[in-house]
């Protein structure tokens, strides 16, 4: 634990001296580097040890605080979410420092650096927390340091809206975690983790009230659609280091919190799960669908991570339903796979984020469709991409498969394991939404890698494009190493997440070993399809030598003429899977003359929140009449209130 | 005997589907047809023993639900020259997904009705199938032939629920069923009829126009 | 493996290029015509080997890693099915989802590599792939489903193999309902008629045809290669579902299976000569009603 907590101090002292020594940028970077780098590797080892088997007993310090005592703890759970968080922390971390470095003029850069160092340590603080007062701390300082990073471009109109639309959101969701804390302690007044874990059997009728607020308050920080409104917003405004952070961790500890629920709630009871499990398959069809219509290359990306999260939470369902109805090996590999898939994701998305940023960046343009050919100026980023598309795609030998893979083995074991006439084989159909999702998402990125990095440019500004410096380079690389490493190796990283699996199920660790979800054989089929791949690639460059090749334009059925303009657009490319789903899509369309384009809309955004809050300010300002800063009117008000007080005692005869 | 009556009713099932997808209105009446024929062989496959009642309620059915009502279904589009549906209130796709829908539902509630055991436990179910997708022909198609054929698919979902009492049933409600439906169908022809001359086309939505 | 999966696996791998020309000989037959010879595609790819390559200037290595990560990751794919009808070279736990995301990794290569080239007639056939293919996933998984309820099985091994045969008796209905949506799936993922026409050569109908429009030389062989033992890979499912074989002995079985396999494409050939294509708005509405059947297959089996 404390080498955890030496890490904690080191990330916060390396964003101290980005910002002290923001007179002298090239010493500051290299103390930052130094002191983050080693942060997150002290932080790192327990956490590495931990999901090796190691236990880790918690640490309580001394003082009183009004919400109960301080415990930290490193188990199985946190210690994935740790991982997690510090890894993608340093990559966006080394990353910011070279995206940055050109705004130093004109841009409190040193502060930027300061605040996501604090984000990183705040978010790791959350995990290890084992009582409220830490966590709510820690998630408050998380909220306020994302926020004030998303609107680091406040010059910008939409960037000002986009932080405070999250603003309100995160606020709202912290709320509800004071109530749900609130509700679930109850009088007892012992707040940390393992009193409300021995609190569960004293809860009689408010346990469904705990769950749907954990639901409501974890969703909003997740981006669980409905709640979802402000990831786009949010994470489009912010900074592409940022958004990589915010988009890989910080949606995260919303999963985070649903996992630790389940850990100290026990089994919940089965509408819980079906309503996760379906919460889960509406978020990743629907977020896939709207990433289908967006142009701008960071909302698109934004919408994937709700779709994301909508698997997490199919993990999640099947985990609960396990746990509801008895099935533990069902139970584990829901919660295995939810884990695995939140540290493929946070890698895969960051990757994507980074790679969109590098070619941004260059060019100074984020519409999908101006770009085209990118890929022959920036090859190592077009490479990386590539290979962060095919992981989130789900395709093998990645590692956004493997986590799909043990999340859909949950899924189809419910099919199968529970009895005739069970309840849990109708959670074998979230399987068919899943595939649903996987599809679509292949449509998605096919476009996205298409448009932009193959194919000739369509605008002046990708022909701007060329490979960022080493320096920026190396994290989005690193990412990508990370991501082939996990999906080449099932065996190293199944069997840890089937002990995350096993802790928030509560079972014992060994009970669930790795030969039942199949590691060793997927490790072979992994190796051995890539040994496949490469001996194939091989092959045909071998044969390919002997023979004559020659360059040419585009046959194309021989279309002569050809310019950058009749290259199919993103939009085009999209077009006829969003009329098979132009109801939910909120694609609008607008002719103008003899011009003609489509615009993509949040239909949660523009039909229920806007309007709602446009309600709300109408019924506000209804009221405001009430204080009209007259000193004789509140006088009277005062006098009114107090007879009507009087009033009352005297009506039913009680005394003062 | 057993087999049989199940692969009919699964077969009835398939032609509910049918209608549901496909756009040319020839295709649909086709459809009733064939589901009036495998209706017409249920009694046989189901009654114990061959009698001179089940054949003649068998030889009955299929000729006025597989020979009279789209032969006159079939003259109805001749005269009125339309040849395809356009689509419907809730898409192709969307009627399919609630088609499917109202099939799991039908399985799931026949297993929870309160009803006296018969020996062939796919009948409810698929009686209230065909009830349910006869329903939603009737209510999300848009041309009044379509709706006709709805209420057939309705009626046809009736028919396969009194089959379950065949046994204690006199001939005189299977007679009550089969003259419902010629009501019903004469009723809505003769509204066919109305609405065709009055308005040039088949179209129901255009029946709103009537409440200007 | 056995001698006879090793067996079944040879002759499947030499005899793939036979299954498309049955099935444009059947078509040819039913329509008055003598048609090309079946064998026509091994002198096609004997061809195509020996000739070189024009490489676009636009396209990069993606375009050249397309036809080879395509051919390699069916020909794992094939590993997993039981081919001698009681168990596969390969399985473990989940490995449905393996085999569908071996189809999807080589989708992806291929439509890559088309929209590398730049033209708008590969970003038509590629949007319109990957529109189909969107709701091919679904359906596929619909089916496996399907045969997980039936066998209790969450291997493809066991989902076709001896297993399957074991639960035939008891759920015949429902599994003939799953082998129908297979052979429709066959139909869309195989760029068949009525979801694409594969002799048709106007640019604005093809589909698939049109995203390899720039290939040429061994990278064309290898796609059409690909093509025909993909189509056989699809041929082995259905005939899997709708002939259990485990009861056969070893030649047997594999006998059966490839003659099962040519039924298959002629009913491909019947099919493409009796229907027209369909509207492309439409192909959704096939698939739907396709994964609409199979859901009635779960049903049935679930009541």
């Amino acid at each position: 634990m404390t080498l955890v907590a030496v890490g904690l101090v080191l990330i916060v002292l390396a964003g101290v001296a980005a910002a002290a020594l923001s007179r002298r940028p090239a010493a500051g970077e290299l103390v930052f580097r130094a002191l983050f780098g080693t942060g997150c590797v002290a932080g790192a080892v327990p956490a590495l040890a931990v999901l090796a088997g190691a236990v880790v007993p918690d640490v309580r310090l001394p003082g009183a605080v009004p919400l109960g005592g301080w415990v930290f703890g490193l188990d199985a759970l946190s210690a994935v979410f740790l991982l997690a968080i510090l890894s993608v922390g340093a990559a966006c971390a080394f990353y910011g420092l070279a995206y940055l470095a050109r705004e130093r003029g004109h841009r409190a850069v040193g502060a930027a650096h300061l605040l996501l160092a604090f984000l990183v340590s705040a978010l790791a603080a959350a995990v290890i927390a084992r009582a409220a007062a830490p966590f709510l701390i820690a998630w408050e300082v998380m909220a306020v340091t994302a926020y004030l990073l998303v609107v680091l471009e406040h010059e910008r109109p939409e960037v000002r809206r986009a932080g405070l639309i999250y603003l309100a959101v995160t606020h709202a969701g912290t709320l509800l975690l004071f109530a749900l804390f609130a509700t679930w302690a109850g009088d007892a007044g012992d707040f940390s983790f393992a009193a409300l874990a021995e609190h569960r059997q004293l809860l009689a009728g408010r346990g469904g009230m705990i769950l749907v607020l954990a639901l409501v308050a974890f969703g909003l920080k997740a981006g669980l659609v409905p709640f979802h409104f402000w990831l786009p917003e949010a994470h489009a405004a912010a900074p592409s280091h940022v958004s990589a952070l915010m988009s890989g961790v910080v949606i995260k500890m919303g999963v985070y919190g649903l996992l630790r629920t389940v850990l100290l709630f026990g089994p919940p009871p089965p509408w819980w799960g079906w309503v996760v499990l379906a919460l889960g398959a509406c978020s990743g069809v629907l977020g896939v669908v709207w990433a289908l219509a967006q142009h701008d290359i960071k909302r698109l990306l934004a919408f994937h991570s709700v779709e994301n999260i909508g698997i997490i939470l199919l993990g999640i369902g099947a985990g609960a339903l396990g746990l509801a109805y008895g099935h533990p090996v069902i139970a584990v590999l829901g919660f295995a796979g939810a884990a695995l898939h939140t540290l493929n994701h946070a890698l895969f998305k960051s990757l994507l984020f980074l790679g969109a940023g590098s070619v941004i960046h260059a060019t100074g343009a984020r519409d999908i469709d101006r770009f085209g050919g990118v890929a022959r100026r920036m090859p190592t980023t077009a490479a990386a991409f590539l290979v962060g598309s095919a992981a989130i795609v789900g395709l093998p030998p990645l590692n956004g498969f493997v986590s799909e893979w043990v999340v859909f083995q949950a899924l189809l074991r419910g099919g199968v394991e529970g009895g005739a006439r069970d309840a849990i084989q109708l959670a074998g159909l979230a399987a068919v939404a899943l595939a649903l999702i996987g599809g679509l998402a292949l449509a998605c990125f096919v476009k996205v890698v298409g448009v932009l990095y193959l194919g000739t440019p369509r605008d002046v500004v990708a022909t701007t494009a060329r490979e960022p410096t080493a320096r920026m380079i190396r994290p989005v690389v690193g990412l990508a190493v990370a991501c082939v490493a996990i999906g080449l190796l099932p065996i190293v990283v199944v069997p840890p997440a089937l002990r995350v699996g096993s802790l928030v199920a509560g079972i014992a660790p060994g009970a669930v070993g790795p030969e039942v979800a199949a590691a060793g054989p997927a490790t072979a089929f992994t190796l051995g399809l890539t040994a496949a791949l490469v001996a194939a690639w091989a092959a045909r460059g071998a044969f390919g030598r002997r023979q004559p090749r020659l360059e040419a334009a585009t046959w194309a059925c021989g279309y002569a003429a050809v310019t950058p303009r009749m290259a199919y657009t993103a939009s085009s490319f999209a077009a006829p899977l969003l009329g098979v789903f132009r109801p939910v899509a909120g694609v609008r369309t607008a002719r103008v003359g003899d011009t003609f384009a489509t615009h993509p809309t949040d239909p949660v955004l523009e039909r229920v929140v806007l309007p709602a809050w446009h309600g709300v300010r109408a019924a506000a300002a209804g009221l405001r009449p009430i204080q009209r800063g007259g000193l004789q009117l509140y006088l009277l008000y005062v006098v009114v209130v107090v007879a009507a007080v009087l009033l009352y005692l005297v009506a039913t005869g009680r005394t003062l | 005997m057993h087999n049989a009556a199940r692969l009919v009713l699964l077969l009835i099932v398939l032609s509910d589907l049918a209608v549901l997808g496909t756009t040319r209105l020839t295709s649909c009446i086709r459809g009733l047809a064939a589901q009036g024929v495998l209706l017409g062989l249920l009694p046989l496959l189901l009654a114990p023993q061959l009698s001179v009642h089940a054949v003649s309620l068998g030889l009955g059915t299929v000729a006025v639900k597989a020979v009279v009502l789209p032969w006159f279904l079939a003259r109805a589009i001749r005269e009125a020259a339309v040849r395809r549906e356009i689509e419907p209130l809730v898409g192709f796709i969307g009627s399919q997904l609630l088609g499917a829908l109202a099939i799991a539902l039908a399985f799931a509630i026949a297993s929870r009705l309160p009803l006296p055991p018969t020996q062939q436990s796919l009948l409810v179910p698929v009686s209230l199938a065909t009830l349910m997708i006869g329903f939603l022909v009737l209510t999300t198609r848009r041309k009044a032939l379509m709706q006709v054929v709805g209420y057939l698919i309705l009626e046809n979902g009736i028919y396969l629920f009194g089959l379950t009492h065949t046994e204690s049933v006199p001939f005189l409600i299977e007679l009550g069923v089969l003259l419902d439906v010629f009501v019903g169908v004469f009723i809505m022809g003769i509204v066919v009829f109305h609405i065709n001359r009055e308005f040039d086309s088949l179209d129901s939505t255009r029946l709103t126009e009537l409440s200007d | 493996m056995t001698w006879e999966g090793g067996a079944a696996l040879g002759i499947l791998g030499i005899a793939a290029p036979a299954v498309p020309g049955i099935a444009v000989k059947t078509k040819s037959l039913l329509t008055g015509r003598r048609g090309a010879p079946v064998l026509q595609l091994y002198y096609d790819l004997w061809k195509l080997l020996r000739k070189g390559t024009v490489y676009s200037r636009t396209t990069t290595w993606v375009f050249r890693a397309g036809p080879v990560v395509m051919l390699a990751s069916l020909l794992v794919a094939t590993l997993f099915l039981p081919l001698d009808g009681r168990a596969a070279p390969a399985g473990f736990a989940g490995d449905l989802v393996v085999f569908a995301g071996l189809l999807a990794l080589g989708r992806f290569a291929l439509v890559l590599a088309g929209l590398d080239t730049g033209s708008s007639f590969e970003g038509l056939g590629a949007s319109r792939e990957v529109t189909i293919a969107s709701f091919a996933e679904p359906t596929l998984f619909l089916c496996f489903i399907a045969l997980v309820l039936a066998t209790g099985e969450i291997s493809l091994g066991g989902m076709l193999g001896t297993p399957l045969a074991v639960a035939w008796p008891r759920a015949g209905a429902s599994l003939s309902l799953v082998g129908i949506s297979l052979f429709v799936l066959l139909l869309a993922e195989n760029s068949r008629v009525p979801v694409d026409d594969p002799a048709t050569h106007l640019e604005l109908t093809m589909i698939h045809e049109v995203i390899v429009l720039d290939h040429s030389g061994p990278d064309l062989a290898l796609i059409l290669y690909g093509g025909a033992l993909k189509l056989a890979l699809f041929g082995v499912l259905v005939v899997s579902v709708f002939v259990p074989r485990a009861d056969l002995s070893g030649g047997v079985a594999v006998a059966v299976l490839v003659a099962g396999v040519a039924l298959v494409a002629v009913a491909v050939g019947v099919v493409e000569s009796i229907m027209a294509r369909l509207r492309l708005n439409r192909v959704p509405q096939l698939l739907v009603g396709a994964a609409v059947l199979a859901s009635f297959g779960i049903i049935l089996q679930l009541h």
